[in-house]
C-alpha cells in the first residue's frame, strides 16, 4: 500500500515571452517573439481554399476590436526529445495563437452559434482555455473562399495554415537550450498501488465541419499527423495522462 | 444544440485541462488515463460508442469514472446513454456538464444522480462567449470529492 510505480516522465520547459513584434524573419530571441511580416502571403498560397490571411498582434488588454468567430486558442509547443507524452517538450508562455475565420460571403466558421464580435465581450480571459490578461495574442484571421458548400474542408484548411505558421516557431524552439527555460515542470504517468482506480472519460465533439477533434498529432497541439475522432468512428480512444498534457488533442470545435 | 462557443474546449484548454490536473494530483486515487469518446450524429452510433466506453471502463476495473461533456442538448443523448451503460455495470460515476437554465437534460435515467453543473453565465445560457462555460479547478475538485464519496459507498 502507498507504493508508486513511475511509468514515464515528461518535462515541459517553458520560455516566457515579454514582447511580440513584426520583423523581417521569424525569431524567438531574448524573450522577444518576432513575426515575419511576409509570412501571411506564403501561408495564403499553401491552401487552395484560403483567400486571405491576416496576422495581427494583440497587446495585453487591447481587446476593443472586431474579430471573426474564434475557432481556437492554441499554445506554441514542440517535441525536443521523445514521443508525445515522454521526454522533453518546449513551449512558450506569455503568447498564444487565436485562430478566427469567415468565408468571403461572410459565413462565420462556427457550427452551433459563433463568437464574432468585439473581442472584449466575446472572450472570458484567464481561464484554462483562454489567454490571461497579461498575455499577448497572435491573431491569425483567415478568410476562406466563398460560394462553396459548408464542409469540414474549410475549417481544416484554416487549421492547417495556422499549424504551418506555428511550425516555423517549433523549429526555433527545438534549438533552444533547455537551461535557458523560464520554468520546467515534470509530469509522471504513474501507478498508485492500492488506491481507488479512477478513469476520466471526456465526451468530445465528432459530427463534422467545426464539430471535430484531432487526436495525437506529431507535434503538441498540432494538426499534422493527427487523426480526426470522426474518421476514427467516434469510438473511445485511450490517452495516457502524460500524452494528454503534452497536447494530444487539437480542438476543431 | 451541440457545442456552442461558450462550452467549447479550446486546444489550450486541453493542454492545461483542470480535470486532469485535479485527478492526477490527488494522492488518494490512481488515475488510469483519459478516454476521449466522440459525439456522433445518429442515435445508433451514439449508443454504439457509449457502450464501448462503458465496456472499456469495466475492463480496466475502474473503481470510479468522471465523465465530462463539452456540449449539451443533442450531446446529452450520448451523455445520458454512456452514464446508463456505466451505471448498469455498477461503476460509481460523477458527471460534469453545462446545464444552467438552457441545458436541462433532454433525456434522463436513474444513474444521473450526481452531475456537477459548470455553467458560469448569470443567465444560465449559451452566451457565445469563449471560455465562459468551461470547467474550472473548483468544479473538478467538487466532482472528485463526490466520486470519492460514491466509491466509499460502493462495494
Amino acid at each position: 500500500m502507498g507504493q508508486e510505480t513511475i511509468l514515464r516522465k515528461l518535462a515541459i520547459k517553458s520560455f516566457h515571452i515579454n514582447d511580440v513584434a513584426f520583423g523581417n524573419q521569424e525569431t524567438i530571441k531574448s524573450n522577444i517573439f518576432t513575426i515575419d511580416c511576409q509570412k501571411n502571403i506564403e501561408l495564403e498560397q499553401s491552401e487552395d481554399l484560403i483567400e486571405k490571411i491576416t496576422i495581427d498582434i494583440i497587446k495585453p488588454g487591447d481587446y476593443d476590436r472586431y474579430v471573426n468567430t474564434i475557432m481556437d486558442v492554441i499554445p506554441i509547443s514542440t517535441k525536443v526529445l521523445g514521443d508525445m507524452g515522454e521526454g522533453i517538450t518546449h513551449t512558450v508562455t506569455g503568447v498564444y495563437v487565436m485562430l478566427t475565420g469567415v468565408d468571403a460571403d461572410g459565413r462565420q466558421m462556427g457550427e452551433f452559434g459563433s463568437s464574432e464580435g468585439n473581442l472584449k465581450e466575446q472572450m472570458i480571459f484567464d481561464r484554462a482555455g483562454t489567454p490571461s490578461k497579461q498575455d499577448y495574442i497572435i491573431h491569425f484571421d483567415v478568410i476562406l473562399k466563398g460560394g462553396l458548400p459548408f464542409s469540414r474542408e474549410l475549417p481544416m484548411a484554416a487549421h492547417r495554415a495556422c499549424d504551418r505558421f506555428i511550425d516555423g516557431y517549433r523549429k526555433i524552439l527545438k534549438q533552444k537550450n533547455g537551461r535557458e527555460a523560464t520554468e520546467t515542470h515534470e509530469y509522471f504517468d504513474r501507478v498508485r498501488h492500492g488506491k481507488k482506480k479512477v478513469l476520466i472519460i471526456k465526451q468530445i465533439a465528432g459530427q463534422g465541419a467545426n464539430y471535430d477533434n484531432f487526436i495525437m498529432p506529431h507535434e503538441p497541439s498540432g494538426v499534422e499527423g493527427a487523426r480526426s475522432i470522426i474518421d476514427l468512428g467516434n469510438v473511445p480512444v485511450i490517452i495516457s495522462p502524460n500524452e494528454y498534457r503534452d497536447g494530444a488533442i487539437r480542438a476543431m470545435t | 444544440m451541440g457545442i456552442g462557443p461558450s462550452t467549447k474546449e479550446t486546444t489550450l484548454h486541453h493542454f492545461r485541462d483542470p480535470l486532469l490536473d485535479v485527478v492526477a494530483n490527488d494522492k488518494d486515487v490512481d488515475l488510469l488515463g483519459v478516454v476521449v469518446v466522440g459525439t456522433p450524429q445518429g442515435n445508433r452510433e451514439k449508443y454504439y460508442v457509449g457502450k464501448r466506453a462503458a465496456v472499456l471502463a469495466e475492463s480496466m476495473r475502474a473503481d470510479g469514472v468522471i465523465l465530462s461533456v463539452d456540449g449539451w442538448g443533442n450531446s446529452h443523448v450520448d451523455y445520458a446513454n454512456t452514464i446508463e451503460e456505466i451505471g448498469k455495470r455498477n461503476i460509481p460515476l460523477v458527471g460534469l456538464s453545462f446545464i444552467g437554465t438552457q441545458g436541462k437534460f433532454v433525456v434522463t435515467n436513474k444513474y444521473m444522480d450526481t452531475i456537477v453543473d459548470f455553467n458560469k453565465s448569470p443567465a444560465g445560457i449559451e452566451t457565445e462567449v469563449v471560455g465562459e462555460n468551461n470547467v474550472s479547478q473548483l468544479d473538478c475538485r467538487k466532482a472528485l470529492a463526490f466520486l470519492k464519496l460514491k466509491m466509499r459507498g460502493a462495494k
